[in-house]
């Protein structure tokens, strides 16, 4: 394998024979490290739910900041190298200002996309006010918006590829976490229903055991917008998970098949 | 004194310090009328471009179209008119493929200030007026001065006659200084009557105005062209 990639796999300008671009693979290859994100849409609004990893019983856990506002109407979740996102969200948010001011109104989600992809794919550029980008972001990125299109999650990867989704998991937990929403997700879910969906499935793939310091949610609805969810609001929540558990728990096999029925 | 200072320069013609300006505007007069109702807004322009005490053509439309739903009337200084206005479409085309959407009048408004104030330093000379539908379909009309600064209104008169007609408006629509009055919402015929009636009166008495009025309708359905006659003196 490594044979096959020697000498192609340095450069970010230089494709393989086969066309690929290697540096931007093992970069999409470096979020899988991360920390679990999901996103769920619903038609009521958007709710992301992030895993923080607390390494340390001394660390101060509010520290990690995985869930940001861009701007009022669109916030983020990343996951990968937190350095990387800080240079995305920037570009983010300085974009929806821009946007504001030239046009007095709210950046849809998608142009807000589009605006930190162009950057994301800037690696390898270089031009007369600097040097370039040595190698892509090795960050995802989960961007849930509203606009006059209603709700939206968009999702992106380090070559800049965005596309939207109803539901979406990156990070180290994302394969298992992307077939349980498969299952459980389905185009009538309440926020509410899709917020305790989120982090019992983040509960599933996480390590450590979910708590309200572990973990970060955020709701974007069309009256509050952005909305990070407080500790006690998270504690609230995740009395649903646990609750959801018990009843699974004595009818595990039932309810999962009546919830894959619905859904087909 | 002054005998004093002369003995200072030689008895013979001296050259005189020479002053040289380059004036870079030009005032080519027209005014522009813009009215909304509820679900209409018209905007009027009359067609004469002239300098001075001469006119270079009495059929010079002062109306841009920059969508289905907007409208700008430009004049003051023509090639600046002219420039702002090919800059502004190529924006709105700019806007249209980033954003895939055609830009809303309000936005369009907001652009138009922040590119004239961009020019703060060596403006266009140009008194622009901005109508069209915002994205509820209702009626807007915008008017700047040639820095930026933004207005919206109901109803609005600006150019050469400006002045001259804004006080017109206040009476006829906004029924100021009126007693015994009862305000009703505006049809678009009374509008359209209202608008060549300010046009005859302008054109009676500014140079500037004449000719001919260019009238855009815009409504949900679309704009619709119309003109009418003015004196011609």
């Amino acid at each position: 394998m490594f044979l096959t990639r020697s000498e192609y796999d340095r450069g970010v300008n230089t494709f393989s024979p086969e066309g690929r671009l290697f540096q931007v693979e093992y970069a999409i290859e470096a979020i899988k490290l991360g920390s679990t994100a999901i996103g769920i849409c619903t038609s009521e609004g958007v709710v992301l739910a992030v895993e923080k990893r607390i390494t340390s019983t001394l660390m101060e856990s509010t520290t990690i900041e995985k869930i940001v506002e861009i701007d009022k109407h669109i916030g983020c979740a990343v996951s990968g190298l937190m350095a990387d996102s800080r240079t995305m969200i920037d570009r983010a948010r300085m974009e929806c200002q821009n946007h504001w001011f030239v046009y007095n109104e709210r950046m849809t989600v998608e142009s807000c996309a589009q605006a930190v992809s162009n950057l994301a794919i800037q690696f390898g550029d270089s031009d007369d006010d600097g040097a370039a980008m040595s190698r892509p972001f090795g960050v995802a990125i989960l961007l849930a918006g509203i606009d006059e299109n209603g709700p939206q999650l968009f999702h992106m990867d380090p070559s800049g590829t965005f596309v939207e989704f109803d539901a979406k998991a990156i990070g180290s937990g994302s394969e298992g976490a992307q077939q349980s929403l498969q299952e459980m997700y389905h185009r009538s879910m309440t926020l509410t229903e899709a917020t305790t969906a989120a982090l019992t499935i983040l509960k599933q793939v996480m390590e450590e055991k979910l708590n309200s310091t572990n973990v970060e949610v955020m709701t974007m609805t069309p009256d509050k917008l952005f909305h990070m969810f407080t500790k006690d609001q998270v504690e609230e929540a995740l009395k649903k998970v646990t609750s959801l558990e018990h009843t699974k728990g004595d009818v595990s096999t039932h309810s999962q098949s009546e919830v894959v029925s619905t859904d087909s | 004194m002054t005998a004093e200072v002369n003995s200072y320069y030689p008895d013979y013609a001296t050259e005189t310090p020479k002053q040289f300006q380059f004036s870079p505007y030009a005032d080519n007069g027209g005014s522009v009328v813009a009215i909304a109702g509820d679900d209409f807004v018209i905007i009027g322009a009359d067609s004469r471009l002239s300098t001075g005490f001469a006119i270079y053509t009495r059929d010079q439309n002062k109306l841009f179209s920059l969508s289905k739903s907007t409208v700008l009337g430009c004049s003051g200084c023509w090639c600046d008119a002219l420039t702002l206005t090919r800059i502004l479409s190529a924006r709105m085309q700019m806007y249209e493929q980033e954003h895939n959407k055609v830009m809303a009048t309000p936005a369009v408004a907001q652009m138009l200030s922040t590119m004239l104030y961009y020019k703060r330093f060596f403006p266009y000379y140009v008194s622009n007026i901005l109508a069209g539908l915002d994205t509820d379909g209702k009626g807007c009309v915008y008017s700047y001065d040639p820095i930026g600064h933004c207005e919206k209104a109901t109803y609005k008169a600006g150019g050469s006659a400006g002045a001259l007609l804004q006080p017109l408006l206040d009476n006829q629509i906004g029924l100021k200084n009126m007693q015994n009055v009862t305000p009703a919402p505006l049809t678009l015929e009374k509008a359209l009557a209202l608008l060549k009636d300010v046009f005859i009166s302008a054109a009676e008495r500014d140079i500037y105005t004449g000719d001919k009025v260019n009238i855009n309708i815009i409504t949900k359905d679309g704009i619709k062209e119309d003109t009418f006659e003015l004196r011609k003196d």
